[in-house]
């Protein structure tokens, strides 16, 4: 059963010539962890801004968990969950002072809060550090507790936009185990990344976009065994995009 | 969604309070100003105000009743210092021409040698002239005659001298110099009749001014406020401080952009007005007590100094509401510029000096009535001309909330139109990249 449909999402941003994403059409199915994956400027992020309801498309129909984008994105805050790219956290703010604020934004409150902090800070290894201030923080355990921030009212869809991006290979590892434990527990998981063997072991689904355009859906295994040239996902990815650069400005 | 706002608020209060060099320029620094900007200003609203004594270099060459009554005359009013001797030396017409030219003092007299005599003489001749008519009917010989030798009272003048000043000591010197004129009119024609009519008996002190001034208030309050230079220049620099809200509340919405967490903020179920106005309640504490202090250093710093303490005279009420409204008007800009700057650097470029060139404009700096025409057109569109326009209805027209709510409606309204071209701005324009 599809959680998100997605039916013909097209976006063009002022001032540009090209849309940012054309005529996308794609379903992710309940409690799976779906890669969104490109180059830069391939239109992953936009499209996952319009999923969280960033800002609206200029055409298309979404529904995420049954509910109309136009209609009801207050119902959809609810069940989804964002963990942006960036540290998205207040620096001078405790980790538990922060959790407690995204919490509350989450209409959390009291000992359910304070239970499921506690929990989420032991899960991620934090349970001491959770009086210290972020900015003194390593990278990794900053991007464990902006991880956290997006789980603490357990949604049934989480959106992770690069989330193992410039940590230590510990960090990257419990991140990653926790993703696999989420899937188990029945959350749905859309994630883009740049790393194509992270995405080859961490995805039941991948859609491969470029330029605006979906150019490629399927499991990690199929899309390999497609062509016997492919040797791993990061072979496919570069066969399908190129190999030029792509600096996005 | 209240709980949700206090939660917010809690968190904006917190960031705030982390952060010991920001609280200490958003409260000390303030004061400071308002201290330092007060006490500079004072001897320049003295010009306007009460006792100056601009010090005024006196060189008397004459030494007889006219430089004598004009001397008396200066040292006497409440805006002159009359300087005879400096450096223990009796200034001379050189010495005072060569002070003046190094700026050391900015105006210098000069009554010239015999300038009393001189004056007696062309009175006697102009009073026998007009006395002869009597006598002499049409046949009279004096009728045509002139007396040409005036006196000069030599003026040396300081290029920078202020045009209030100048015009200050020259109505003075007019002042002095007709009275003595006048005296000695009186005098001559007393004396002159006498020996015209043998019987006549001379009367004393028959000079006395005729026209006499009195000054009062129309607002009836100045046995509660005395309209003083603390009472002008606190709420001015108040103002113009509670303006520099600008910069930490557009650096607080541009880290949080830049940061991410609003991209964070507007994925979750929240509006993000309750966010919003979370964060202008704590910047709006965060002036009133700016506010507060500034009125206390108004009341208790000032006196150290010497100038007069600030008397809030029983207009708390009132002054709260001023404040408010004063606060939320310049937070009002400080969301624009927030939301519209993309960088810290331009929003703490722009935020600065478009505060300085609202205070201009206002009439912060020199009073409106200084203006030329346009200007004054241009300042009332100035919310700091609303908010000074107010305070001063407070602190020296006696201030009833009637006469305040004018003010007090434009500065919600420039509010409430700031924050609507901001809300409108980030629909128009999202805080997101691709």
């Amino acid at each position: 059963m599809s959680i998100i449909e997605i039916r013909k999402l097209t976006k063009k941003y002022k001032g540009s010539d090209e849309p940012a994403i054309d005529s996308i059409s794609l379903d992710i199915e309940e409690n799976e962890i779906f890669g969104l994956l490109g180059p830069n400027g391939a239109g992953k992020t936009t499209t996952i801004s319009i999923l969280c309801g960033l800002f609206r498309p200029d055409s298309g129909e979404v529904k995420i968990g049954g509910f109309d984008l136009h209609t009801d994105l207050e119902k959809i805050l609810h069940i989804i969950g964002v963990v942006p790219q960036d540290i998205a956290l207040y620096p001078t703010l405790t980790a538990r002072e922060n959790l407690t604020f995204f919490g509350n934004m989450y209409g959390l409150k009291g000992k359910e809060l304070r239970d499921r902090i506690e929990e989420n800070l032991v899960t991620f290894g934090l349970e001491k550090f959770g009086n210290k201030k972020i900015s003194t923080y390593s990278g990794g355990m900053k991007r464990r507790v902006n991880l956290i921030a997006g789980l603490l009212h357990r949604p049934r869809i989480l959106f992770l936009d690069e989330p193992t991006v410039g940590i230590d290979v510990q960090s990257r590892n419990v991140i990653l185990c926790f993703l696999h434990e989420l899937k188990r527990s029945g959350t749905t998981i859309i994630y883009t990344s740049h790393y194509m063997e992270e995405a080859e072991n961490l995805c039941s689904r991948v859609a491969i976009m470029d330029r605006g355009h979906l150019i490629a859906t399927g499991k990690p295994t199929e899309l390999i065994n497609s062509n016997p040239c492919f040797k791993n996902l990061e072979t496919v990815f570069l066969q399908l995009t190129g190999k030029d650069l792509r600096d996005d400005v | 969604m209240m709980f949700k706002f206090f939660s917010a608020f809690r968190k904006e209060w917190l960031i705030l309070v982390r952060d010991l060099a920001g609280l200490i320029v958003l409260f000390v620094m303030p004061m400071c100003m308002v201290v330092i900007l007060a006490v500079v200003q004072e001897f320049g609203w003295k010009d306007v105000a009460s006792d100056p004594k601009l010090p005024v270099l006196f060189v008397d060459l004459d030494q007889d009743s006219l430089a004598a009554k004009i001397e008396r005359g200066l040292d006497a009013s409440s805006f002159f210092q009359v300087v005879k001797t400096v450096d223990d030396k009796p200034v001379t017409a050189e010495s005072a021409r060569e002070l003046v030219r190094k700026g050391k003092y900015q105006i210098a007299v000069i009554i010239p040698d015999g300038s009393t005599e001189k004056v007696q003489k062309k009175i006697e001749f102009m009073i026998i002239k007009m006395m002869s008519g009597l006598k002499m009917g049409s046949m009279n010989p004096f009728s045509d005659l002139q007396y040409n030798d005036s006196v000069q009272v030599q003026l040396y003048l300081d290029p920078a001298i202020k045009p209030s000043f100048k015009n200050s000591v020259l109505c003075s010197m007019r002042e002095y110099t007709l009275k003595v004129e006048s005296q000695m009119i009186f005098q001559t024609f007393n004396s002159q009749l006498g020996m015209m009519f043998p019987y006549y008996k001379p009367s004393n002190n028959v000079y006395t001014e005729t026209v006499m001034f009195k000054e009062s208030y129309p607002s009836g309050k100045t046995e509660e406020i005395l309209p003083n230079t603390t009472q002008h220049n606190v709420p001015a620099w108040t103002i113009f401080a509670m303006f520099f809200i600008v910069i930490p509340l557009t650096s607080s919405i541009i880290r949080e952009r830049e940061e991410g967490s609003l991209i964070r903020l507007l994925t979750m179920p929240v509006s993000y007005m309750t966010v919003f106005m979370a964060k202008i309640g704590v910047y709006l504490v965060v002036c009133l007590i700016q506010f507060a202090l500034m009125m206390l250093a108004g009341m208790l710093v000032m006196p150290l100094f010497d100038i007069p303490a600030l008397e809030i005279g029983g207009k708390l009420f009132q002054l709260i509401l001023m404040a408010v409204a004063t606060s939320l008007a310049a937070l009002g800009f400080g969301i624009v510029v927030g939301t519209i700057a993309r960088t810290h650097q331009q929003a703490a470029a722009f935020g600065s000096v478009s505060v300085v060139i609202l205070a201009a404009m206002g009439g912060l700096w020199v009073p409106t009535y200084l203006m030329p025409e346009t200007m004054r057109v241009v300042a009332t569109f100035s919310p700091m001309n609303w908010a000074q326009t107010g305070f001063y209805d407070i602190f020296l027209r006696g201030g009833l909330i009637v006469e305040i709510l004018p003010e007090i409606t434009k500065l919600l309204l420039f509010f409430l139109i700031t924050v609507g071209i901001a809300a409108a701005y980030r629909k128009w324009k999202p805080p997101i990249s691709a």
